[in-house]
């Protein structure tokens, strides 16, 4: 008691800053002590969960390996097949339980392929796991409605293609998201089809991971993609335009000719990079008589198209713009002319004074 | 019992591992398995297999490791089939380059995979 008389003494005895700085090194002791108590309590939840996580999916797995081998060719399902399969219906009713069963399916479902992997969806189907997926479809919370498509799409669901479909126009981009890649991974390039009714942007992002899905399959077979370059939808003439580029779809040339007068520079710029690609001369002669009306973008872009599909009639047009105000196209321009006939181009060393000429044509004289 | 022919699996999909456990014992052979790369250089060293089944990406020891370890430390010809993901193209090069005998790209099918290794058994 004296000892605690001595301390409480000497705290109001001391300035109030000394003060100040006791009560925050005892709130602080005080805060510590509990973080520590309650992290070493979360620490120990998160690793009993762990245990328990680690434990229903040993059971799970032993369960479905057994359900695989349990089949025979006289019955659909066999007895022992269908034990397994009321189990799993009946655990499935606890959502902790279904997650991990799902998990369980889904980790071998991505490794093989073949009968075994079909058998795995027809034990999705049976035990009635998808229909807690399609009840997550109706969810008012958005990453709900995305879980439960990305679950169908690694699952491999093609029977609710139309349900999944009448989200593709959703209002949020994550859920749209998923309904693209659902459609593309199990539909392929038919999946594609969802671009006659999308209404929404489609982001860069979102078109390079359609690409990307799309190139892992064997069969390269692309639909009709002239629809989807008249789309009103620009984002959806812009992938439209990766495609034909990708997969050189020549024969949409006049498509591609007709987006040269499109209202948006973005895309008339990428229009021009794909005729170049795909080498359209008709392109050529439509972009050149208009070459003053294009916009600096599309010039250059030109000039890149011009590297691909010049001819000697050309000389006069590329002569005339060696000295543009742009550097690349006065670069592209001499490069050109270089690349036709280099006596010619020996004898244009005094057709300009322009500094950036000068240093562009000794550059390519010497390169 | 005894005088299976010992397959030694590295993978870290303990389904996977389990399924292939069951449909190659099935056929006759012993499995054992390992969950990395680490557990199975300490089991190839352990038991000598006639087989050895590797996936590319492991904890610890990846399978281009276990090939290296196989094929210039131990200096066995143990045939070695390699599992990919898809993607892993230069993963396989290497993997070959180092020794292995075949590779599976993931999802396989486990009815192919029983195929190549009595092909590479017999």
């Amino acid at each position: 008691m004296k000892s605690y008389q001595y301390l409480i003494d000497y705290f109001e005895n001391v300035p109030t800053i000394i003060q100040v700085v006791w009560i925050s090194i005892c709130i602080f002791f005080v805060s510590i002590v509990i973080l520590t108590i309650y992290l070493k309590f979360l620490r120990n939840k998160l690793r009993k969960n762990e245990k328990t996580v680690a434990e229903y999916q040993k059971e799970y797995e032993s369960d479905l390996i057994t359900y695989l081998y349990a089949g025979n060719e006289e019955e659909e399902i066999s007895a022992e097949q269908q034990i397994i399969i009321d189990k799993l219906r009946s655990c499935a009713s606890d959502e902790y339980k279904r997650r991990i069963i799902v998990s369980t399916l889904l980790r071998l479902r991505n490794e093989i392929s073949g009968e075994m992997a079909d058998a795995i969806q027809k034990l999705y189907f049976e035990s009635g796991l998808i229909s807690y997926a399609l009840k997550r479809l109706k969810s008012r919370k958005w990453y709900v409605v995305a879980k439960g498509i990305r679950e169908l799409t690694q699952l491999r669901v093609k029977e609710v293609h139309d349900k999944i479909l009448m989200l593709v126009n959703h209002p949020k981009k994550e859920i749209r998201k998923e309904v693209q890649l659902y459609l593309v991974t199990l539909f392929h390039f038919d999946g594609l089809k969802f671009l006659d009714i999308l209404q929404t942007q489609l982001s860069e992002w979102d078109q390079i991971q359609l690409l990307e899905v799309l190139q892992r399959f064997d069969e390269q077979e692309i639909p009709d993609i002239n629809p989807w370059l008249k789309s009103t939808n620009e984002s959806v003439v812009a992938f439209a335009l990766k495609l034909a580029k990708i997969y050189n779809q020549f024969e949409v040339k006049d498509a591609l000719i007709g987006l040269l007068s499109h209202h948006q520079k973005k895309i008339r710029v990428d229009t021009i990079h794909v005729l170049s690609h795909l080498q359209v001369v008709e392109a050529k002669a439509i972009l050149k008589n208009n070459f003053d009306k294009l916009s600096q973008e599309e010039q250059i872009e030109f000039f890149k198209l011009l590297e691909n599909l010049c001819e000697t009639s050309d000389e006069p047009f590329l002569l005339a713009h060696t000295t543009h105000q742009n550097f690349e196209i006065k670069l592209s321009a001499l490069k050109i002319l270089k690349s036709l006939d280099f006596e010619k181009y020996k004898s244009l060393k005094d057709f300009s004074t322009d500094l950036d000429y000068v240093k562009i044509y000794e550059f390519l004289a010497y390169n | 019992m005894s005088d299976a022919k010992k397959i030694v699996l590295a993978e870290d999909n303990s389904t996977l591992s389990l399924l292939l456990k069951f449909r190659l014992e099935k056929e006759g052979y012993k499995l054992l398995i390992a969950v990395d790369g680490k557990e199975a250089i300490e089991l190839i060293e352990q038991h000598d297999p006639e087989l050895i089944l590797t996936d590319i990406m492991m904890p610890f020891i990846s399978g281009l490791e276990v090939i290296s370890h196989v094929r210039n430390k131990l200096n066995k010809q143990t045939p070695i089939i390699v599992f990919s993901a898809a993607g892993q193209e230069e993963m396989v090069l290497k993997a070959f380059n180092l020794g292995a005998n075949d590779f599976m790209g993931k999802p396989f099918s486990p009815n192919e995979l029983v195929i190549r290794v009595k092909r590479l058994l017999r």
